[in-house]
């Protein structure tokens, strides 16, 4: 399989004060295109800084991020936002859906920014919203609200789904029908969607084709699971 | 997709836009109204004295039809129309009329409002139609009028406007146009009775139209330009002996002092309403910008550019006052011009008065709307320029280490713990502070302003008529003889003046003005500057001290003059300065005016005896009582008061708006700061307390810094709205200071009252979280 994803030595500090805290100290490693990949370790170990660093939307402090051959930590802003638009999906631990915009509206809110974007209902039928496509955000429940941001990032089509903490809002058993959209739209495509999703839930790593572990800003270790169990045998 | 987002935020928070939306509103209407009014003032005139010819001189003097002849064919004259005015006003009822002979109407013709043009061979008359109809009479009537005595009747045979009679009034000294009781009246020079003749000229003749001579001539100019080429000319020749222009014409010229004033409004009133209307707009679109945060984040996570997202947020504020701009610049022309310019015209006579609307006022709705883009975008700039990643974070407040020297920091140590927040805040927060100042500062401007407007008029009220003005009746005298003097001065007292028109030099110039010959005995009084009586002196002259500004005169000065039409200069010295609020003139005693060879031949009497308003009394032109003129100036300020209310009126609604936004303001910055207090287990009236301390601080320096400036913008209102002619000082009373900090403050602290309701709602865990 070819490398997708390439971090070389990717440092970020953060300046607090007149003090520097690197939230990200020489990380490397590499991810293929088409794996299932979760990113592990504990709270302010700098899992969500690295899913940004790769989604393009902040800027390394030193190192190089390699994707798709493209260098994008040396892209100017210009080029950081063509990125996001066409080749990357994030999903959030807080859903980050428009609240003004119903279901519908909120998916086919894509068509702004990509050229070819999946057809919106479609999509909202296949993450199981088709009933409520004239709802709005807050008459839904929070895992029916992290499908429709599911559904926002499927729709761009993208070559990379992004997803922090994607379950850390939801009780267990929605948790589990959230991961298996995100499976499911990771094998789709013939297998070439390459999914990320960050969790402290070390449960997660079970499905895995590769898990990478962060601990005080630095790889600890980056695994290819060489069997990865199917979602519903796992226990949770 | 997003434009849908828009309409449905703007829905969803209908209050926070409305706010934005009702601000640009008045703001815009109120510039446009009152620019339209101005505007349809000045054009709806321009029109009327362009297509009725107004003339461009006056000549006085004595012409018979060989001058007229004469005078057309000199250089640059294209008309000339001889006019006879009776030197005193006619009876018609209880009413008065002033009464014209004209031998054609090519220069300030007539427009007819019912009935038939000018005709040389008409017997019947032509009649101000304003008097024609608040007095019910028409075309084809027949009127009585009594000219000293003598009645004859006569069939109107038109109801017509004069352009040089835009403004007019019984005499001078009135102000106020009352048309119910005062018209004019034209006839043909062929109409003038013999009766009349005799009363003129004092002689009895069969063939007496040979010997009509008339008063004034109206010229018709090829060109304004040429009028001093001509007036050159026509100063040669004997029987001219005073020539003006058109401005100088009293209805000319009161119209165009009427617009002056206007533009001052314009300027400084719709000027403030406009700034405070931006400052609501940044203040609630930097709050929305705000609490978008996270969308903002978002958007930029999915891919949208930035200045995608920048438009979007453009778009709320500039769809609004789009919209606010079209509303405002429609009512304000079609509502508030329209309904100024008709109040005017109750007073002033020009037909087919409206507002018109000139291309500033959409300059100036087009620089609103760019000031709400500005504005939007500098607080959407904020957001913007930090990465997504940034902008997802929950938003900490920055502690910036402020630099406090040790000094400061033992005095913070003794203030409460309120008070050390506040200051705090307020330093950590200057751009929000200032903003809240200024809006506040604004606001009270306004309201000293508005009511200081009222102080000042009441104090104009109190000097002239309980100062100045110390009679019942003026009669103002005309074609008497020694006789009917005496008896005049026998009934009514010896209280007398004379009014004389003259020339002074200064440098190399001569200037028109007047003088005022006191012989009243204090019936109308002379003050100073301090509003007090100055005891006339018999060795010199008094001139009123804003006619001392102008042309750099003080007392020790002497002044080089002569009677209007001679040639003899007089030097005499300023020995005093006056003050008057309506003339700008000179004093001087009888005394001193016999001294220097000249015959006191008084114009005016004034009496405190009950005079029959309504009967005749030889030598008598015209009375005017005192009531009249005050009722005169008290209706003038009617309206004057209506614009005060609507001021204080928009002054509260702006004020209101500004510091609701402020708070609000702080209240989205500072969520996460109460929620932290409330953890702690601070309650929520000591939260209350800290915020409305807060808001009560910025009031009272905003009240401070009020204060003066509001009294510097009467000033300059006063200043710059009157001319030359007036000298009104801007007056504002404890009183009116001490409600307008009262107002402003109660305001402040209902609204941030109203605002902590707020704290009670704060939810600490969402807060805290900081994710909405
Ligand atoms: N903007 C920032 N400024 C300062 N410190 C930050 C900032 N963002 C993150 N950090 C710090 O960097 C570390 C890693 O953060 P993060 O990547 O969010 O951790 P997590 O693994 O829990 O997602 C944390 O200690 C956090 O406090
Ligand atoms: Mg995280």
């Amino acid at each position: 399989m070819s490398e997708l994803i390439k971090f070389k030595d990717v440092t970020k500090t953060y300046e607090v004060g007149e003090k520097k805290f690197k939230a990200l100290d020489k990380c490397s490693f590499t991810i293929n295109k088409g794996e299932f990949v979760v990113i592990l370790g504990p709270s302010g170990a700098g899992k969500s800084t690295l899913l940004n660093l790769l989604g393009g939307m902040d800027t390394v402090t030193s190192g190089k991020i390699t994707v798709n051959d493209s260098i994008i930590s040396e892209y100017n802003n210009k080029e950081l936002t063509r990125y996001r638009a066409e080749n990357v999906g994030f999903i959030f631990q807080f859903y980050n859906i428009l609240p003004s915009l119903t279901v519908y509206e909120n998916v086919e809110l894509v068509k702004d920014i990509v050229k070819k974007p999946k057809n919106a209902k479609t999509v909202l039928k296949e993450v199981g919203l088709g009933e409520h496509l004239n709802k709005f955000p807050n008459q839904l429940s929070g895992g029916e609200q992290q499908r429709v941001a599911i559904a926002r990032a499927i729709a761009k089509d993208p070559d990379i789904i992004l997803a922090d903490e994607p379950t850390g809002a939801l009780d267990s058993k929605t948790g589990v029908e959230i991961l298996k959209l995100l499976k499911k739209q990771c094998d789709s495509n013939n297998g070439n969607n390459t999914v990320i999703i960050v969790t402290h839930n070390t449960l997660i790593a079970d499905i895995a084709d590769r898990v990478i572990r962060l601990k005080n800003g630095k790889v600890e270790s980056s695994t290819v699971n060489r069997k990865p169990k199917s979602i519903d045998e796992v226990k949770w | 997709m997003l434009k849908r987002k828009m309409l449905r935020d703007i829905r969803n928070n209908i209050s926070q836009y409305i706010t934005i939306f009702l601000m640009v509103l008045i703001g815009i209407f109120a510039y446009t109204g009152i620019k339209a009014y101005m505007l349809g003032m000045d054009k709806s005139a321009k029109i009327y004295y362009e297509e009725n010819n107004l003339q461009d001189m006056d000549l006085y003097g004595e012409f018979d039809d060989d001058d007229i002849e004469e005078i057309s064919k000199m250089k640059h004259v294209e008309n000339v129309s001889g006019k006879i005015s009776l030197p005193s006003l006619a009876s018609h009822k209880d009413n008065k009329l002033s009464i014209y002979y004209i031998n054609n109407n090519d220069v300030s013709k007539f427009y007819v409002i019912d009935g038939k043009k000018f005709d040389i061979d008409e017997k019947g008359l032509w009649l101000d139609s304003y008097y024609a109809d608040l007095n019910n009479i028409k075309v084809g009537d027949k009127i009585t009028i009594n000219y000293e005595g003598y009645e004859f009747k006569k069939k109107v045979v038109g109801l017509i406007d004069v352009p040089d009679l835009v403004y007019y009034v019984k005499d001078d000294s009135e102000v106020f146009p009352a048309h119910k009781s005062y018209g004019f009246v034209y006839m043909s020079v062929n109409a003038l009775d013999k009766e009349i003749f005799t009363k003129l000229s004092g002689k009895e003749l069969d063939d007496y139209e040979k010997y009509i001579r008339y008063s004034s001539l109206l010229i018709d100019l090829d060109s304004k330009d040429n009028r001093k080429t001509f007036k050159e000319k026509i100063i040669e020749l004997d029987n001219v002996n005073a020539c003006f222009n058109s401005e100088d014409l009293l209805s000319y010229d009161s119209y165009q002092r009427e617009m002056d004033e206007g533009k001052t409004y314009v300027g400084v009133f719709s000027g403030l309403f406009i700034f405070i209307a931006l400052l609501s707009v940044v203040t609630t679109m930097t709050r929305v910008v705000r609490k978008d945060r996270t969308i903002i984040g978002t958007l930029k996570a999915l891919g949208y550019s930035d200045i995608r997202i920048a438009i979007h947020y453009l778009s709320y504020g500039v769809f609004l006052s789009i919209i606010a701009a079209v509303i405002g610049i429609v009512l304000g022309y079609f509502l508030m011009g329209n309904f100024f310019v008709k109040m005017e015209m109750e007073y002033y006579v020009v037909p087919n008065p409206k507002a018109y609307i000139d291309s500033s006022t959409y300059l100036v709705a087009i620089l609103v709307i760019l000031g709400v883009v500005i504005a939007t975008l500098l607080s959407t700039y904020k957001v913007l320029i930090k990465n997504a990643a940034e902008t997802l974070r929950v938003e900490r407040p920055n502690v910036k280490t402020t630099k406090v020297n040790i000094i400061e920091r033992k005095l913070f140590k003794h203030l409460s713990f309120s008070s050390r927040w506040n200051i705090r805040d307020i330093l950590r927060s200057k751009a929000r502070t200032i903003m809240g100042l200024v809006g506040i500062v604004g606001c009270m401007i306004l309201l000293v302003a508005a009511t200081g407007m009222n102080d000042t008029m009441k104090n104009y009220l109190n000097l002239e008529f309980n100062i100045i003005n110390n009679y019942e009746y003026k009669l103002n005298l005309s074609n008497y003889g020694e006789d009917a003097l005496k008896e005049l001065k026998d009934k009514y007292g010896d209280n007398t003046s004379k009014s004389q028109l003259i020339e002074f030099k200064y440098n190399d110039d001569i200037i028109s003005n007047n003088i005022f010959v006191n012989d009243s005995n204090s019936s109308y009084r002379i003050v100073d500057s301090n509003d007090k009586e100055i005891k006339l002196k018999d060795d010199g002259i008094y001139i009123t001290r804003k006619l001392a500004d102008k042309y750099n005169l003080k007392v020790g000065d002497t002044i080089e003059w002569r009677i209007l039409g001679t040639n003899k200069y007089y030097i005499s010295p300023i020995i005093g300065l006056s003050k008057d609020p309506q003339n700008q003139n000179i004093v001087m005693t009888k005394e001193y005016y016999e001294s220097l060879d000249l015959e006191y031949i008084p114009d005016s009497l004034y009496t405190n005896k009950k005079v029959n308003v309504g009967k005749h009394i030889d030598g008598v032109g015209s009375i005017q009582s005192i009531d009249d003129i005050s009722k005169g100036i008290n209706n003038m300020l009617s309206t004057m008061m209506a614009m005060i209310f609507l001021i204080i009126f928009i002054a509260i609604l702006l004020g209101t708006v500004i510091i609701y936004n402020m708070g609000i303001l702080s209240f989205t910055e500072k969520n996460y700061q109460f929620a932290t207090l409330k953890v702690l287990g601070f309650s929520d009236k000591k939260i209350s307390k800290i915020f409305i301390e807060q808001n009560l601080w910025v009031a009272i320096l905003a009240i401070v810094i009020g204060l003066p400036l509001g009294y510097y913008t009467l000033s300059y209102i006063f200043y710059a709205a009157l001319g030359d002619a007036y000298d009104f000082e801007a007056y504002i009373s404890l009183l009116s200071y001490v409600l307008s900090a009262i107002g402003t403050f109660v305001m402040t602290m209902l609204v941030s009252i109203y605002l902590t309701r707020k704290i009670k709602k704060i939810d600490m865990v969402t807060s805290l979280k900081g994710n909405e």
